[in-house]
């Protein structure tokens, strides 16, 4: 039996109403039944400084968003490292930002990582384009057999 | 040559707005503005669509102020459906204010932590880089450790009651769906997991403290920024007159605190409003029609109904509503107290809130209550901006044939057109140089207003304000955008 169980926090960002935005959302969708107890999810249609309060309780934390790059694969996943970043709304943070007050506010820095899907169409409409499914379907692999796999074999 | 200035977009509001300031070519102000820009037509689109999808329709108006929406659409519902807010069930009308108490306390929070509070603690001259939330928190951690978990706190009660903390779902025809159970119930007091309500009511009185010792400090910006007079309106109770937030009587009262709009029963708001319009914005411009277009706008929330109820039920906000009332007078025109009057409904929606917690009714199964079909509703409930009112018609299909919306921001909208001139007159006129500072004092009496944008012109997208000087020929001679 594990001493300590590690927290795991999906947090994924967008709105299903803007077709791929919703992407973040579909992803933790998706994942939800797959996902041991370690794992929580949170839905954000942007994040907020209250956000920073809330990675604080966590070891590992992945962003998962939309992207407007086309990757290789169709995702890609990278470390989320501090950052203070200003824009002209603080309603809307760049996930760095929240890594950053996470670590200034509260003296907690979980692993933090980000992963983008790429996405294509965001115009006002309810359902992800084609292109972004099968990003999305390579994105959930790879979680599935990587990062999760690692996590329930750990 | 004359000029005008150019506020574009205008920062930490709800919204997309823009300011122009017109000068003469003695750099004298000849007018001022604040536009709205953003179009929506969420009235005409919702017609045809059945009546009970309009409080889960009506919420996508706003991701700040959802809540509000739906209780006051589920309140015009209720009509539909044959039942008065008194018919219904009381767990029903308890649940329901125990929402809206969460709403407005995250959302008062929200404004106060993560907008206003950089205007106060940094200055208006402070560098934009600094002057903002993420300022607050590098040099104030532990101010804005408290304004973090105080929203939280509302935004939990709301996901406890509507199952999401933006766009949930709590009310339906005749009451609400889901019953709040004990182990919910009391994790907002036993302090485990979060904070508990009477931490929230510590708090609450920490930061009212902190405004007494800052207009002690300040009190000639406080007092004379923006002050100019103006009508207040807002919800009181019908029994006795007091602060009321959900179901109430309309008053108003003139800038001397004369009584305007007599307690009126809200349904029959349309008898005494009509609203104006202007080419240059979106947004309407309500007022009373037997006072007139000129002299009939009134100021809407924290501070108005502040200024025109009797008391407050709750013993610590009473006692702070007193203080204020004297430090400010019996009629308060005084923008910047807005702040003050917002932080004491922060704290008394923090005691209403105790006093839902711990009141066994929030927990029973009786939630929902049936009545004979009307083909009209009006609901109306003071929203943390102010006095929101929704008014709908069906058809016998049960379709909706009219919809009308007025918005809090809209009722503040004259208010916010004479702040912006008040600071143009008293701030900008005459100077040889618009500074920095001078153009955030614009953004200062609007963010006052807390201005919900996308609300009141019911909008999508960006929500960013710009301000701009224009001279005697409409060239463009200063502008500051923010995208």
């Amino acid at each position: 039996m594990k001493d300590y169980e590690t927290k795991i926090l999906l947090l994924g960002i967008g709105n299903s109403g803007r077709s791929d935005d919703g992407l973040g959302w579909a992803f933790l969708d998706a994942m939800q039944d797959k996902l041991t107890s370690e794992f929580d999810l949170e839905y954000r249609y942007q994040l907020q400084i209250e956000d920073a309060e809330l990675i604080s309780n966590y070891d590992v934390v992945y962003f998962i968003d939309a992207h407007l790059d086309q990757f290789a694969q169709g995702y890609h996943l990278e470390p989320c490292l501090p950052l203070r970043t200003e824009s002209f709304s603080t309603h809307q943070l760049d996930p760095r930002t929240v890594v950053y007050l996470c670590e200034s506010i509260y003296n907690k820095r979980p692993e933090t990582f980000t992963l983008g899907i790429s996405g294509v169409a965001f115009d006002l409409n309810i359902g992800i384009s084609a292109q972004a499914k099968s990003n999305l379907s390579n994105a959930l692999n790879f979680f599935e057999n990587s990062i999760l796999e690692l996590t329930i074999n750990k | 040559m004359s000029q005008k200035l150019v506020i574009d977009p205008v920062t930490r509001v709800e919204g997309h707005g823009k300011v122009t300031v017109h000068l003469d070519d003695q750099n004298k102000v000849k007018d001022a503005f604040f536009h709205i820009v953003e179009f929506r037509g969420f009235e005409r689109f919702i017609q045809g669509h059945p009546y009970w999808e309009a409080p889960v329709l009506v919420q996508r108006l706003c991701g700040i102020c959802p809540v509000s929406h739906h209780l006051a659409a589920g309140k015009a519902i209720d009509q539909i459906v044959g039942l008065d807010p008194g018919d219904l069930s009381l767990p029903a009308q308890k649940i329901r204010k125990l929402l809206h108490f969460g709403q407005v306390f995250q959302s008062h929070a929200l404004h106060f932590f993560y907008l206003a509070s950089p205007d106060l603690l940094f200055g208006f001259d402070a560098d934009p880089v600094k002057r903002n939330v993420v300022g607050v928190a590098m040099d104030y951690p532990a101010l804005a450790k408290k304004g973090i978990l105080m929203r939280k706190f509302g935004q939990e009660i709301i996901k406890m009651v509507a199952g999401k903390r933006i766009h949930g779902i709590s009310t339906t025809p005749g009451g609400v769906h889901k019953k709040i159970t004990v182990k919910e119930r009391n994790r907002f007091l036993d302090g485990k997991e979060l904070p508990s309500i009477d931490t929230m009511i510590e708090w609450s009185v920490e930061i009212l403290d902190f405004m007494k010792e800052y207009h002690k400090k300040n009190s000639a910006f406080l007092d004379g920024f923006a002050d100019y007079p103006s009508g207040h309106l807002g919800l009181v109770k019908k029994e006795n007159g007091f602060l009321e937030l959900y179901d109430g009587n309309l008053r108003a009262t003139d800038a001397k605190g004369n009584i305007t709009l007599d307690d009126i029963p809200d349904v029959d708001y349309a008898k005494h409003f009509y609203e104006g319009v202007e080419k240059w914005s979106y947004l309407k411009f309500p007022y009373l029609k037997h006072i007139g277009r000129e002299h009939g706008w009134n100021r809407v929330g924290p501070l108005a109904r502040v200024n025109i109820c009797n008391g407050i039920e709750t013993p610590l906000a009473e006692k702070e509503r007193i203080e204020f009332k004297l430090a400010g007078g019996d009629i308060n025109n005084k923008t910047m107290h807005t702040h003050w009057a917002r932080l004491i409904e922060i704290l008394y929606c923090a005691e209403m809130m105790k006093n839902l917690l711990e009141d066994d009714d929030i927990i029973s199964n009786d939630l929902v209550r049936k009545g004979t079909r009307r083909s009209e509703g009006v609901g109306i409930i003071e929203a943390p901006r102010g006095t929101l009112i929704h008014h709908y018609e069906v058809d016998d299909k049960d379709r909706i044939t009219r919809c009308n919306l007025i918005v809090s921001t809209t009722h503040n909208n004259e208010a916010m057109n004479r702040a912006v001139r008040w600071v143009a007159q008293n701030e900008i006129s005459g100077q040889p140089k618009v500074t920095e500072a001078m153009m955030n004092q614009i953004e200062v009496a609007i963010r006052a207003y807390d201005p919900c944008l996308s609300c009141a012109t019911h909008a999508l997208g960006q929500m960013p304000l710009d301000i701009s000087i224009i001279d005697q020929y409409g060239n463009i001679l200063d502008e500051r955008l923010r995208n």
